[in-house]
């Protein structure tokens, strides 16, 4: 990987990130950022380093009067066996199969893409596959064909587009891979893609309908992935 | 590995990375009580020699503070014991996978709580569990990394007359370990209680050391 990313979460995102106070939306696609950027991943340990003194440091009796004592438990955990080997790898998928090749995944992405993905075709060039992880954000591998174009719309809330292969543009640059892309209510924009470009996107606006009733629903033909880019060849 | 005598003169001497540690925060945590031996000590001595009457200790220093940040995150009382469970119980477990290498006892001890809180509250939400927290804040790189080691160790032996001359260059922390598991023959567990480290911290310096030698003898990673 020899591109290094220009657009990261801000440090104070990474603090909530490493304190793990934000949704499991937000979680999935900050981790999946730091996995792929050196940077981030530093400021992340270090940040965690920081949580951990907040939290030694803090004062331990809220409770005042009842001192809880925990001490009863212990026999029962230390009669537990205790694990010598690391857990193996539960997933086997950490790529996604597309015309021009395959896209290695981030590991939490991998784990999501693992279930199968549903692919459905929007407008403009674009499929979409979404994934359900809370009741807070609405969570989508995109997939923009060469040549592609979004049409022009807002956000009602936040919305990050994390970069997983290719590039796409907007009126405000350029993001390639790894690149973590925030924009606001505030911004109004229309990306699009020359060679193509695989996301990961998080918005987190509430969710009109329940993802299973939206897909009960769907207009669109369903496809698995790598039937669905055949078919757009 | 619980055949393995460790001396208490053996626990005096931390390394570097614990001795830093030690003075961040282990005051801090442990405010007085059994202050001699630092958390590091008694999570390595958890992990390698199933010492119950260390994880007693750290149950006493930990506990309550996995309690308030239950109760922070969770503002409930009940929830916030079954945090305490659960994540001293992830301790125990998973002692013997701690690495110094990778941070304090206390930083180790607060992801893993952070973790089991986060799953926790996903849960009582009911949100799907397409991942978990383990998978959003993944600790285990070594762990799976170290396989490799594993498979590797018969090609390894085979050219042990060759990298002899190499290994003498490795920074100390590594050659001792790689001295351990291929001059003394010694199985992980038996070289993590001789030098008194995590077995996790043996095996990431392992590798580590294996990967140098590998590249000095020109072996390409494959
Ligand atoms: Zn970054």
């Amino acid at each position: 990987m020899t591109y290094h990313s220009t657009h990261h979460p801000s440090r104070e995102l990474l603090g909530k990130f490493a304190e793990g106070s934000l949704s499991a939306g937000m979680s999935v696609v900050i981790s999946a950022h730091v996995e792929l950027c050196p940077q981030c991943r530093e400021t992340t340990s270090a940040l965690e380093a920081e949580a951990t003194l907040n939290w030694l440091q803090n004062p331990v009796s809220d409770t005042a009067g009842s001192e809880p004592d925990f001490s009863h438990m212990i026999d029962a955990i230390t009669s537990e066996p205790q694990s010598i080997t690391p857990e193996a790898d539960r997933f086997a998928v950490n790529e996604i199969h597309m015309l021009e090749g395959s896209v290695s995944l981030p590991r939490v992405l991998a784990k999501l893409a693992s279930d199968g993905l549903v692919w459905k075709k929007m407008a403009g060039g674009i499929n979409q596959a979404s994934v359900m992880l809370d009741n807070e954000t609405q969570c989508e591998f995109l997939y923009m064909k060469p040549g592609s174009q979004v049409p022009v719309h807002k956000h009602r809330g936040n919305e990050i587009t994390l970069v997983l292969d290719g590039s796409f543009s907007d009126e405000m640059g350029r993001y390639r891979e790894s690149d973590f892309v925030l924009r606001n209510a505030s911004h109004q924009h229309q990306p699009m893609s020359d060679e193509g470009c695989l996301c990961f996107a998080v918005q987190d606006s509430p969710l009109m309908f329940t993802k299973g009733l939206a897909r009960l629903l769907n207009p669109f033909l369903q496809y698995r992935f790598r039937r669905a880019t055949s078919a757009q060849a | 590995m619980e055949g393995i005598a460790v001396g208490k003169s053996a626990f005096e001497k931390s390394s570097p990375a614990a001795i830093q540690t030690r003075d961040v925060g282990v005051k801090s945590a442990t405010s007085g009580q059994s202050s001699e031996r630092s958390d590091e000590d008694l999570l390595i001595a958890v992990g390698n020699n199933q010492d119950t009457a260390s994880f007693n200790l750290l149950f006493q220093r930990f506990s309550k503070r996995i309690f308030a940040m239950g109760v922070k995150l969770t503002r409930n009382e009940q929830l916030a014991q079954d945090l305490v469970q659960e994540a001293m119980l992830t301790v125990w477990k998973k002692a013997p996978l701690y690495d110094l290498d990778r941070g304090s006892a206390q930083s180790w001890i607060f992801t893993l709580t952070r973790n089991r809180c986060f799953d926790m509250l996903r849960k009582i939400k009911r949100q799907p569990n397409t991942v978990n927290a383990d998978d959003i804040w993944p600790q285990q790189e070594g762990e799976l990394e170290s396989n490799l080691v594993h498979e590797e160790r018969g090609s390894m032996e085979v050219e042990i007359a060759q990298i002899e001359s190499y290994y003498q260059e490795l920074p100390d922390a590594q050659r001792e370990v790689v001295e351990q598991i291929y001059i003394h023959d010694r199985t992980h567990e038996e070289a993590a209680a001789a030098l008194n480290i995590p077995l996790g911290t043996l095996k990431s310096r392992l590798r580590l050391g294996l990967g140098k030698l590998r590249q000095m003898i020109g072996i390409e990673e494959s």
